[in-house]
């Protein structure tokens, strides 16, 4: 029923207003900022004056973006593949579970996913807290010497260790339980001819499983994509990116560029520059999915 | 207030014509007390002080209602630029004298030139008046100024039979040393304190950052900043002060209200603030000035401090100059320094501090006080933090004189960057 | 010994999962000296409610907490609202432009909101909406309306639309027939999808800090949690109590709806 009425426009139009105005708006002026000389004299008394891509040379040219590209690629790669595996195998566990085990699960899952990220970020710095954090001793207990006050802010890796592992924490109950759902719109007799045909647990996955939710696993690696790479109350509030630059990832690093340094110019074309990548890597993904 | 946020709702449906509508927050009414906004930094003031300080001003002046709030340091980079660059800005800020020439050089700042006279600005402390002084032109008022002491328990050091306070720098490993035994640290220093290696480089004759022909350059790896980066390890080492972190996390007034750490490096109005904690070290605390490498000279200390600004933004530019001149003048100054162990803004008003064990122990040191870099691009230095690093690096195991070198090329990047 | 051994993983996931939320209020609720001790205790053997008091008796608390509830509820439901019309568009009718809408939808979802602070500052300050409540609620409005809306799509076109048809035949408007037929079933979604909103905003800080400039009393409670530091120094009993009043409006509101969020999370996700 394609309908020539204005009604689809007149229900959209709240939508596209509030986004011409909160987000399209705000992103039009980071664009201009970011082709200007914009920095805390031009805040505050205004007068920007326009340098054309002198900014994006700066930073494509210096060694610093790039770095912290590659460790955004790798934090990303490391966190939803852990998010995605890990969020299978639960949501597989959660459909062979009894009933009062799996309500059990799903309730802590949705526990540790309704709470907030600031809270859930301070209780992490608490937990690995170097001199009476739970997490060393438990190590220690458990006959790891060298973590008796183990400080694990002040290394790169392990606070990169730490970030990973609350993020993963955090994401895996929405993945889990969407996959879940999924799983238990797959009819039994289809395993069970599979089974019938010999078919050992890992080949019905394989052969079965993943085929049918296909889509659904493209939407959820969709979604972590998008969220953990633009992840930041996490790790600001966690390390600041640091120590050093252990884990400055792009949203970190337009920060740090724009508020730190006051180089609000820089910071808008990192930010343009990271809407460019992620489009790339994601808008013809987002276009099958949204034609299906 | 319901209404309000009701109505704005309304119209940020409708997105574009909530251009128009909103909050009218701040606009004084015609009539009624004007309400003053002043922003003071967490731990520069003492509760009762500022109470003390905000009822007497509003009998003084019925016309005025001052709101006096206090910022926490963590992002007040960022609070102050927006406030700065607002159109309704808080009228009297505090500013670190470090801060103060970016944000003078920016624009946003009243131009206070004319007032100076009246302010009484002809012995004001140079460490304080210079950096809010841009082109000849004052925008920060000094107003309090403060450089560190060691501060050491009594009861620890008559307990390892110390009876005199260490004058030289060897003295002072030996005293440590002493001092960190039995559960006890000789000294809490946090890997961070990037103030006490600046006073251990200039002692060495080196320093953070140097000038030549118009070009700055990082400084911390010539061979005198890196025998200051090598005494600060070799104290450091001698208590449990983690290497990851600064003297603000945790509060280092709280470690040392807990009266098993011999020595903290902290300017002496700390004291106040350890006893807020625990009542039970009054009299206990003891002051000397940093040993330097003789015992004929001090150590170099920096010189910290604040100034007043008056955002141009604010809207109440009189009044607000009528708060500072209260907050800068001798009957305030004088209850400051008491309560605070501060060094007044004035130095005719030095006097009021006599007969302080902190203070007598600060005025030493600031007669060697230095200050950092003059260049407004100093404050983003500080901001990327990249010397608190560079210091968890060495303490850590890295080699000094790579990640020296590494942290001045960062250095002179940022210094040599236009504003 | 499968099913054993399925019952013992599946444990240990609950345990890994559920035991940060658990220490965060065991710590809100132990004396001072337990928290403190070398070997931690695992059970509450002297709950005390002092860190509370603490907590709570911080300076702003409460007006914090106030402003941070007023902003994200009000951001929501207008989210929910405004989503509701456009998902509605989008799964019923068919026009031109709407793949385009879509595809705009999602890809709002990856807007940079951290580097928009000085273009959304500068925005707010040229409309005079600084210090004001109303844009920070417009805001969070936005960072959760993409996200709303793609929900809403999901759960809406999982409810056939043979049923509105068939009302609309017995005599009902459109909008009689969605009010009556769509809207009681798209209920549980509507609850799953605000409390996704919910935390999002709920937790949000970094634009607190340049749009609430002059007026304190505006603050929201994540700013002040997230600097901790000045507010309770080394005390982390304090921490873990303010934390566990943070969290709790969230993990209230899913108690509340958990049985909805349940079946309604699934259907809208496998539609999405």
């Amino acid at each position: 029923m394609r309908t020539r009425s204005l009604w689809p426009y007149l229900l959209i139009a709240p939508t596209v207003a509030g986004g011409a105005f909160l987000l399209l708006y705000p992103l039009l002026k980071a664009a201009v900022i970011s082709l200007q000389h914009f920095r805390m004299g031009e805040l505050i008394r205004g007068g920007a004056a326009l340098v054309g891509l002198e900014n994006y040379q700066e930073l494509l040219g210096g060694a610093e973006f790039w770095q912290v590209l590659l460790r955004t690629v790798v934090w990303t790669a490391i966190n939803v593949a852990l998010i995605v595996a890990l969020a299978t195998g639960v949501a597989l566990m959660l459909v062979r579970l009894r009933r009062g085990m799996r309500l059990a699960l799903m309730s802590a899952l949705a526990l540790a996913w309704a709470t907030p990220v600031i809270a859930a970020t301070t209780i992490f710095q608490w937990l690995f807290q170097s001199e009476l954090g739970v997490v060393n001793w438990l190590l220690t207990t458990l006959g790891l010497d060298s973590f008796d006050g183990y400080t694990w802010f002040a290394n790169g890796n392990a606070t990169f260790a730490v970030l990973v592992i609350l993020v993963v924490w955090q994401s895996v109950p929405f993945a889990a339980l969407t996959l879940y759902a999924g799983l238990t719109t797959i009819p039994a007799e289809l395993y069970e001819s599979a089974r019938i045909d010999g078919g050992t647990g890992w080949q019905v996955f394989w052969k079965i499983t993943v085929p049918i939710l296909r889509q659904l696993f493209a939407l959820i690696t969709a979604l972590e994509v998008i969220w953990v790479a633009k992840c930041f109350p996490q790790i600001w509030v966690l390390s600041q990116g640091g120590p050093g630059d252990a884990t400055t990832t792009l949203p970190i690093y337009a920060f740090k560029v724009a508020r730190v340094l006051h180089r609000y110019d820089l910071g808008s074309a990192v930010a343009l520059l990271t809407v460019g990548i992620l489009a790339v890597a994601l808008i013809s993904n987002l276009r099958r999915m949204v034609r299906s | 207030m319901k209404h309000r946020l009701t109505a704005a709702v309304a119209a940020l449906a409708l997105a574009a014509a909530a251009c128009g509508s909103g909050a009218s927050t701040g606009t004084p009414a015609s009539s009624g007390p004007v309400k003053l906004a002043v922003w003071i930094m967490d731990g520069s003031v003492t509760q009762d002080l500022l109470k003390t300080f905000e009822t007497r001003y509003e009998t003084a002046h019925p016309k005025t209602d001052l709101d006096l709030q206090i910022q926490a340091w963590d992002g007040i980079g960022e609070r102050v630029t927006a406030a700065l660059a607002s159109t309704d800005a808080p009228d009297v800020i505090e500013v670190g004298n470090t801060q103060v020439a970016q944000y003078a050089a920016s624009g946003g700042v009243t131009d206070l030139t004319a007032k100076v006279a009246d302010l009484k600005g002809e012995d004001w402390l140079p460490g304080l008046a210079q950096p809010g002084n841009i082109d000849g032109k004052q925008y920060g008022v000094p107003w309090y100024a403060a450089n560190r002491v060691v501060v050491y328990n009594k009861d620890l050091f008559a307990k390892a039979g110390i009876d005199t306070p260490p004058k030289t720098r060897d003295e002072w490993l030996n005293v440590t040393e002493k001092l960190n035994k039995g559960g006890n640290q000789g000294i809490y220093l946090p890997g961070q304190t990037w103030y006490a290696l600046a006073g251990f480089v200039w002692d060495e004759g080196g320093d953070l950052a140097v000038q030549e022909g118009g070009k700055w350059r990082g400084a911390l790896d010539t061979p005198q900043a890196l025998a200051g980066m090598d005494f600060y390890k070799r104290l450091q080492a001698l208590g449990k002060g983690p290497k990851e972190a600064d003297e603000a996390n945790p509060p280092q007034h709280e470690v040392f209200a807990q009266g098993k750490t011999a020595q903290i490096v902290a300017v002496p109005g700390i004291a106040a603030r350890v006893l807020e904690v625990e009542p039970k070290l009054k009299g206990k605390m003891g002051f000397f000035p940093i040993p330097g490498k003789t015992a004929d000279k001090p150590g170099a200390v920096f010189t910290g401090g604040s100034d007043l600004i008056i955002p141009a933004a604010a809207k109440h530019q009189d009044e607000a100059y009528e708060v500072i001149k209260e907050l800068a003048g001798e009957q305030f100054q004088t209850e400051l320094a008491k309560a605070m162990s501060f060094v007044p803004n004035r130095t005719s008003l030095a006097s009021v501090l006599s007969g302080d064990e902190g203070t007598a122990a600060m005025a030493v040191g600031a007669a060697v006080g230095r200050a950092t870099p003059n260049t407004p691009n100093w404050a983003a230095v500080e901001a990327t933090s990249v010397i608190k690093q560079y210091m968890t690096a060495v303490l850590t195991g890295a080699d000094p004189a790579t990640e020296a070198k590494k942290v001045s090329e960062s250095i002179t990047t940022t210094l040599n960057s236009g504003s | 010994m499968r099913r054993l051994t399925l019952n013992a993983a599946a444990l240990a996931v609950l345990l890994v999962t559920i035991f940060p939320v658990y220490w965060m209020f065991l710590t809100a609720f132990k004396p001072t000296r337990d928290i403190q001790s070398e070997t931690p205790t695992f059970w509450p053997t002297a709950p005390t409610l002092e860190h509370f008091a603490t907590a709570v008796s911080a300076p702003g608390f409460w007006t914090f907490w106030r402003n941070s509830l007023l902003v994200t509820v009000v951001a929501v439901l207008l989210a929910l609202v405004v989503a509701l019309l456009a998902a509605f568009a989008v799964a019923r009718m068919r026009w031109r432009g709407r793949g385009a809408f879509v595809v705009m939808v999602f890809a709002a979802q990856m807007a940079p909101w951290e580097a928009l602070l000085v273009p959304v500052f500068i925005i707010a300050r040229d409309t005079e909406l600084l210090d004001s409540l109303a844009m920070l609620t417009g805001v969070y409005f936005m960072i959760t309306l993409p996200f709303t809306i793609v929900a809403l799509r999901g759960f809406l076109a999982a409810i056939p639309p043979e049923l509105e048809e068939a009302a609309q035949v017995d005599g009902c408007s459109r909008l009689v027939a969605f009010r009556r037929v769509v809207f009681p079933l798209l209920a549980p979604g509507l609850m799953a999808t605000s409390l996704f909103g919910f935390i999002t905003a709920w937790n949000e800080f970094a634009f607190v800090n340049v749009l609430i400039i002059k007026d304190h009393d505006k603050r929201t409670l994540p700013v002040w949690l997230s600097s901790f530091r000045d507010v309770f120094g080394t005390d982390w009993g304090a921490t873990m109590a303010a934390a566990s009043l943070f969290a709790l409006p969230a993990l209230l509101l899913f108690l509340f709806l958990q049985r909805r969020v349940g079946t309604g999370m699934t259907a809208g996700a496998i539609k999405g």
